[in-house]
């Protein structure tokens, strides 16, 4: 199996001049797949509509969370309060996302094996990957989660055959 | 009495090793301000071109006291920056911050007051950079709890770093290569800056409640916020801390006795870190010696040489036969535009390579005030020690004039921009500049005052 059949099509796309509310918009309204459940990622694309980042879950939890609580060496994240994650989320609404997309982004062609993400997705340590078409230009997002599936179903096929 | 400066003087050969050098070392300066090239990479080059073409032989850029690296420095940074390196993980410093913020019972100038003693005083002890480094994310947090302007307080503690570094030895590179280079030991800058630094920092309080004081306003029930954090909670290894702490007073002490016991400050702080790194259980020293800030090191190591270079070939004594000139002998005025110049030099170069080249300028122009003197006699002459003091004073407070004076400043403005509220070089300045002429005025009074008046 390659990566184009099991990638999801990518619909929306996102630019660095968006903000974090408009992504956050259509993660939640944006439905893919077969069984229809949002998307955890949205592609950041430039003007000539190639990929240069991705934006993630983590990335916005990143928006919310203040740098200085990473600058300490300890965990400052004792001291903070009721409240303060909502505050800052009002706040980091109208922040552009350019600032918090993950810019180092690996990606796989369609034909590239299954295996091949699997290395990707270890190596680089993320759970989805875009794919793209010969061109660059993305066509779909393979996750880790289908090819979880896709295991899954390999081993309990396996299993019951082995067993009589 | 003004000596015969021309008859003392060797004759300055201005032959090409003169000029190579001295393009080398303008060009190197020109290239640090330019930021075009990190700074490290500019004194490793200029270090390595000196060698390279002869004007400095290898065996004078390692191992002459006069002319090469300065491994007093080197050694004592390095030696501090581990046994800092061990200590940050404990969590002692966000407690300090926030027993602070507790103390103050979430007042907002009290708060800002006692952040910046502490600031003051850790940085008096601790590299400047890093204690801002330590303090200011607390103060970040607090500020957020109490939806305080981060700007005002991360300007004072700024400011007060370079301050409270100017007190010792120790506090603030100019000091630790003044001190190596005129044989200054610990105890010397306690009795001579620390007294002045104490007057400054009173000044700057108080300063500092008229600019701010009145515009501070929290509301009450935001106090509760800062009234609930348990600074206990803070502190990760406490054995750890204990030695460190313990070490720590070892090492302090040992800087206050290593004049009496004959041992240079680099060997006191190399013997803590070994301790600290002995007791501390560290299994593997890796992280702890690849956190030492090696481009600073390297920096320091390269501009040595360089400078080596420049005073073997005699630019420095040239310079110091010009400056000779221009003040004709007369002392106190040398040491006025000492300080003076220094502290605007300061405000808007780098101060290290700045007080790398005042060094030996001062050397040369004391062997040509007294030629009949060397060592510790010429070093320690009664009418040298003002102006030693006031290259410190000038050196070290004059980085509070604009926000690239001192890398503290560099720091505090790339804070203030990640939180949203960038602070302007002008607008640094508006704050720094009169604050720091304020400082400088104080140590002009003080300088007068006490060497040339009272001559105690």
């Amino acid at each position: 199996m390659k990566a184009k059949n099991l990638m999801i099509p990518v619909k929306k796309c996102l630019t660095p001049d968006n903000t974090i509310k408009d992504a956050v918009n259509i993660l939640q309204a944006d439905r893919n797949g077969e069984e229809k459940r949002g998307s955890d990622v949205l592609p950041v694309l430039d003007q000539a509509g190639a990929i240069i980042g991705i934006l993630s879950v983590h990335d916005i939890l990143k928006a919310v969370h203040p740098f200085y609580l990473s600058m300490a060496e300890t965990n400052l994240g004792n001291f903070t309060w009721d409240g303060m994650m909502e505050s800052l989320a009002k706040q980091a609404g109208n922040k552009t996302i350019g600032a918090f997309m993950t810019k180092d982004v690996a990606t796989v062609q369609e034909d590239d094996s299954l295996m091949e993400c699997i290395d990707l997705m270890i190596k680089k340590n993320v759970h989805q990957l875009p794919v793209l078409e010969e061109g660059g230009k993305i066509t779909g997002m393979i996750y880790g989660k289908d090819i979880f599936y896709n295991i899954t179903a390999i081993m309990l096929n396996k299993e019951t055959a082995e067993k009589p | 009495m003004t000596p015969d400066i021309a008859q003392t003087s060797r004759q300055i050969v201005m032959g090409w090793h003169f000029w190579i050098a001295t393009i080398l070392f303008l060009g190197a300066y020109a290239l640090i301000v330019s930021e075009k090239i990190h700074k490290t990479i500019v004194a490793i080059c200029g270090a390595a071109v000196m060698i390279v073409t002869g004007i400095l032989a290898q065996d004078e850029a390692f191992h002459s006291l006069e002319l090469g690296v300065d491994w007093n420095v080197v050694f004592l940074l390095i030696s501090m920056m581990v046994i800092i390196n061990i200590m940050k993980p404990t969590g002692v410093f966000e407690y300090i911050a926030i027993r602070s913020a507790k103390a103050a019972k979430g007042e907002p100038f009290k708060i800002m007051v006692i952040f910046s003693l502490v600031t003051a005083f850790l940085s008096a002890f601790l590299d400047n950079v890093t204690t801002v480094l330590l303090i200011a994310p607390v103060t970040l947090l607090i500020c957020q709890a109490l939806e305080l302007d981060v700007v005002p307080y991360l300007i004072t503690e700024a400011l007060a770093s370079n301050i409270g570094g100017t007190a010792t030895l120790i506090g603030d590179p100019p000091n630790i290569m003044i001190a190596s280079k005129a044989q200054l030991d610990f105890m010397a800058f306690i009795y001579n800056l620390t007294p002045v630094i104490i007057v400054v920092l009173a000044a700057y309080i108080i300063s500092i409640k008229f600019i701010f004081g009145k515009r501070l306003a929290v509301r009450e029930e935001l106090k509760a916020r800062v009234m609930a954090m348990h600074e206990k909670e803070a502190i990760k290894d406490p054995v750890l801390l204990k030695k460190s702490l313990i070490v720590l007073a070892i090492t302090i002490l040992g800087f206050v006795f290593h004049g009496m016991l004959h041992l240079q400050p680099a060997t006191i702080a190399l013997t803590g870190a070994g301790l600290l790194l002995l007791v501390s259980g560290i299994k593997d020293p890796h992280r702890v010696l690849a956190d030492v800030e090696w481009a600073t090191i390297f920096f320091f190591i390269g501009l040595f040489i360089i400078i080596g270079g420049v005073v073997k070939v005699g630019l420095i004594e040239w310079m110091s036969l010009e400056v000779l000139k221009i003040t004709k002998g007369n002392l106190f005025g040398t040491s006025m535009v000492v300080m003076w110049f220094s502290a605007f030099a300061s405000a808007f170069i780098d101060n290290i390579p700045y007080v790398a080249t005042m060094n030996p300028l001062i050397i040369d122009m004391a062997k040509q005030l007294w030629p009949g003197l060397s060592g510790a006699q010429l070093l320690h002459h009664p009418d040298l020690m003002p102006i030693w003091w006031s290259l410190a004073l000038g050196a070290c407070l004059g980085g509070n004039g604009t926000a690239i004076g001192a890398s503290a400043n560099v720091i505090i403005v790339g804070m203030s921009e990640k939180m949203g509220s960038p602070i302007s070089f002008k607008k640094f300045m508006l704050y720094g500049m009169p604050l720091m002429i304020e400082s400088v005025l104080i140590c002009t009074v003080y300088v007068w005052i006490r060497y040339y008046i009272l001559n105690i």
